[in-house]
């Protein structure tokens, strides 16, 4: 069995879930964070052998991590039903040890899993603006430069996810495995993608550049949960690929 | 220079601090408390970092610290915010720098204990578990779950079963008495964390990069961390030495995390076989080196300002 992990209103996983299912990937269940919050039972053993994890849905499905082969994981959060009637001063403590309790759930997957659960985000590391751009350098990407000042009326800006300037044409492109898909790139911006990819530890990732002043195209920013429809049919066929894989 | 964050007088702080001044090493405390003078800014060039720390008015070029120690707490706790509502210009400059401070602290080349992403196996003690027992340790039996029938029959396998958070909300570890058990029912809020109860004893290692300082600790409650909350409750701490394969395996699990500092909690049953426990990727040690005198300060001001002689 086959997983795709994703948040009610993630159309871009819908469209995954329907083009693995056309490609052959079966059987392939689709949980939604939804389906997840109304989990009547979660069973998550660990010890010397490894971890195993059984859950029942409400509607009777019964997942277990025996029968499971692989995962698109698009989650972003721990979805609870219940949260909302805690207690105000348990509230925080609530949803802490859901979301401690789903890393760990996602993080033990067996096989491929697209991106694999870090503390740092459910479906992927998510990084600082700061973080990718010195990645990307690192990678052999061209990028601009970036600031980031605590001082008054200058550039602190938390919320920045881009470098892009406002109305900059940008392109898309998806890394996974090693292949490069999305809008046409040059080779040499290829490699250094495949590169981050490495560098940042994550399997599927999105990439955004951005036309500076110049006309050249420079990174503007990086995801671990990027629209996968950009990539079209060559990504469904490359996850296709990695998820059964081995 | 050694770049120390936090508030001076807090224990572990204090006491790096101290031994960077014996050791002659130059260094300068960012008092999270005096935000309101503190500005920072830094900038990313073809991957060189560079910027600027402006502390009450003195500035401190940011590619001259080599070494940053940072114990910094939810500024929400801060007294100079207290009442003070979240979207205050007062709140909102605090985060700015905690926030500047933290991405810089992500990127700088500087020798930084502990980097922020790195710390954060510890908010998922269950996740962290998978990694520690990668490492060849190994973990206590548990279960996580919203079931009480499960819970009653990992009962009746282990004989003793003990309950505490999973996330990095720090809880008291309790054992699963009659009490807990009459109140099973409430897990069905959430999914909660029972493991066997490992009988030996505990030992925290503290490893410093390639420096190892292990501790005996007897005690007589659950959670030595409380045992003064107990009638009668005692903890003695005592400096030992751990066998050299074990002291690398610990070695290999801080690296493997990525902590230059770690404290991990180790439990040795009678048969000599080593659980690890936890790995707190922000131990305060002050509390075993003030009971054991061992020189965990030192190495940490030696580590930060790169030189071991």
């Amino acid at each position: 069995m086959w997983l795709v992990l994703c948040e009610t209103q993630d159309v871009a996983a819908q469209w995954a879930y329907l083009g693995l299912r056309a490609r052959g990937v079966e059987p392939l269940e689709l949980l939604t964070s939804a389906n997840l919050a109304q989990a009547v039972s979660w069973e998550h053993r660990l010890g010397d052998k490894g971890a195993y994890t059984t859950f029942t849905l409400a509607d009777g499905r019964r997942i277990s991590s025996d029968a499971v082969r692989g995962a698109l994981n698009r989650l972003l959060t721990a979805p609870s039903a219940l949260l909302p009637l805690a207690r105000p001063s348990e509230k925080e403590y609530a949803s802490q040890e859901l979301v401690s309790f789903f890393l760990s759930w996602l993080h033990s997957l067996p096989g491929p899993v697209l991106n694999r659960a870090t503390p740092q985000g459910l479906s992927g590391q998510w990084r600082h603006l700061s973080e990718w751009v010195c990645l990307a350098a690192g990678a052999g990407l061209p990028v601009s430069s970036y600031a980031l000042s605590t001082e008054t009326g200058t550039g602190y800006a938390p919320f920045q996810s881009s470098l892009a300037p406002p109305g900059a044409a940008v392109r898309t492109v998806l890394v996974l495995a090693n292949q490069v898909v999305g809008d046409s790139i040059p080779e040499a911006m290829a490699e250094g993608c495949r590169r981050l990819g490495q560098l940042s530890n994550t399997a599927l990732l999105g990439i955004d550049f951005a036309a500076n002043a110049e006309g050249y195209w420079t990174f503007a920013s990086a995801t671990p949960l990027p629209d996968l429809r950009p990539g079209g049919e060559a990504l469904l066929d490359a996850l296709a690929t990695e998820l059964t894989r081995g | 220079m050694v770049l120390l964050c936090g508030i001076p007088s807090e224990s572990p702080l204090a006491l790096v601090g101290a031994q960077l001044r014996r050791l002659g090493v130059p260094h300068v405390f960012l008092n999270q408390r005096r935000f309101a003078y503190t500005d920072l800014w830094f900038a990313l060039s073809n991957g060189h970092v560079s910027g600027r720390l402006s502390l009450d008015g003195r500035a401190y070029r940011l590619e001259d610290f080599r070494g940053v120690y940072t114990r910094l707490m939810d500024d929400r706790a801060l007294p100079e915010l207290k009442d003070e509502p979240e979207d205050s210009e007062r709140s909102r400059r605090s985060h700015a720098l905690l926030d500047t401070l933290m991405q810089w602290c992500e990127v700088t080349p500087a020798r930084v204990v502990n980097r922020t992403a790195p710390m954060g196996s510890n908010s998922s003690k269950p996740y962290q578990s998978q990694l520690i027992r990668e490492q060849g340790f190994s973990i206590p039996e548990t279960l996580i779950t919203n079931d009480p029938e499960l819970v009653r029959e990992f009962l009746s396998r282990h004989q003793q079963l003990i309950y505490k958070s999973i996330s990095g909300i720090r809880s008291v570890v309790e054992t699963l008495d009659e009490s807990a058990l009459a109140r099973l029912d409430h897990i069905r809020w959430c999914p909660t964390q029972f493991q066997e109860y490992i009988p030996g004893k505990n030992v925290r290692v503290h490893t410093i990069d390639t420096r190892v300082f292990a501790t005996e600790v007897v005690s007589n409650v659950t959670d030595y961390r409380y045992a003064h909350l107990h009638r009668n409750g005692e903890t003695t701490l005592s400096p030992t030495q751990l066998p050299d394969k074990l002291a690398d395996r610990c070695l290999r699990l801080s690296r493997t995390l990525g902590l230059a500092f770690a404290g991990i909690d180790l439990k040795v049953t009678p048969d000599e076989r080593v659980y690890c426990l936890e790995v707190n990727p922000s131990p305060a040690f002050s509390y075993y080196e003030s009971n054991t005198g061992q020189p965990i300060a030192e190495a940490v001001a030696r580590f930060l300002s790169g030189h071991w002689a």
